[in-house]
């Protein structure tokens, strides 16, 4: 169990706040990605290449099937069952308090093991690595946050791991 | 091509207005009022809505894979958000090979708008699936 040093004085780190170091959530997509799912994201993305619309194209490049684009499988929420916050966000979350700081990402550090493909189910786990306090050079105090997410697909297969770095930034008084 | 340590990806330009944004927000099942209500932006001290950072891994990873051509696949990326884009402004992609081992061309790649970073990335492209 991480604690606080004593020798250190954290201004938005606390006791409570590292209590959720090692909290873990797993979701399971209720259906499979599917193939409008990669041929949306494509189209979103302003990507034409025919490895995410034409199975016959995916084959000549060596695929089994059309492929998601890379970080789609990182990206959906298509694993989320309940319905978006008031802000209209529905994806994962570890609801921490931290009052006083405005949230930013600061990093995602994506590791792909495998194609994804059309008939690959989700199952998503996601682990609250780590929790640091650090001053900017501004003197401003930022809390490091950094979450491990592994996708797997029904059969175990695991797809991908995403870690995930946020910060609170403390907001000038 | 043959690609060899220095050479560098063809640069990516794109203007990301509204459409790109609820385009990409419906597309990640991620509706969050940042990437697309002008009023939310505002009452949180912004002046337009933000693209979702993870937008621009998904653009630096369609420039990667565009340029190196049938068969690459991204192994490993990582990548740093500098700077927020928002709403109505052009990004510039560019990249280029640093490292090059048997079956594998590491890249380093960048998000621009005009000379403001917005994101940095390095990346392992594999070509055996």
């Amino acid at each position: 169990m991480p604690s606080l040093d004593p020798q250190n004085e954290f201004r938005l780190l606390t006791a409570e706040l590292l209590t959720a170091v090692g909290r873990e959530a797993t979701y399971e997509a209720p259906e499979e990605l599917g193939r409008a799912a990669i041929r949306y994201f494509a189209l979103a993305i302003g990507d034409t290449s025919p490895r995410y619309t034409d199975p016959r194209a995916a084959k000549a490049e060596g695929f089994d099937d059309v492929v998601a684009p890379p970080t789609l499988v990182c990206e959906t929420n298509q694993y989320m069952t309940g319905a978006p916050d008031g802000d209209g966000y529905i994806g994962h979350g570890w609801n921490l308090e931290v009052p006083g700081t405005r949230l930013i990402r600061a990093g995602n550090e994506y590791e792909f093991f495998r194609p994804v493909y059309p008939m690959d189910r989700l199952s998503v786990h996601w682990r609250l690595e780590e929790m640091t306090e650090k001053i900017s050079k501004t003197g401003t105090a930022m809390l490091f946050v950094i979450s491990v997410a592994t996708y797997r697909n029904q059969d175990g297969d695991v797809l991908a791991r995403n870690r995930e770095t946020v910060i609170y930034q403390e907001l000038e008084s | 091509m043959i690609w060899s340590v220095g050479d560098e990806l063809n640069d990516v330009n794109r203007t990301i207005g509204p459409v790109d944004m609820v385009a990409y927000a419906g597309a990640t099942w991620d509706w969050h009022r940042l990437h697309h209500d002008h009023g939310y932006a505002v009452s949180i001290g912004l002046d337009r809505p933000v693209v979702d950072g993870q937008a621009l891994a998904a653009y630096l990873s369609s420039q990667a894979i565009d340029s190196l051509g049938p068969g690459a696949f991204i192994r490993k990326m990582e990548i740093r958000y500098r700077s927020p884009v928002f709403s109505g402004e052009t990004i510039r992609c560019v990249g280029r090979v640093v490292a090059i081992e048997p079956q594998r061309i590491d890249l380093e790649q960048q998000v621009l708008v005009a000379d403001r970073v917005a994101a940095t990335s390095r990346s392992v492209v594999s070509f055996q699936v």
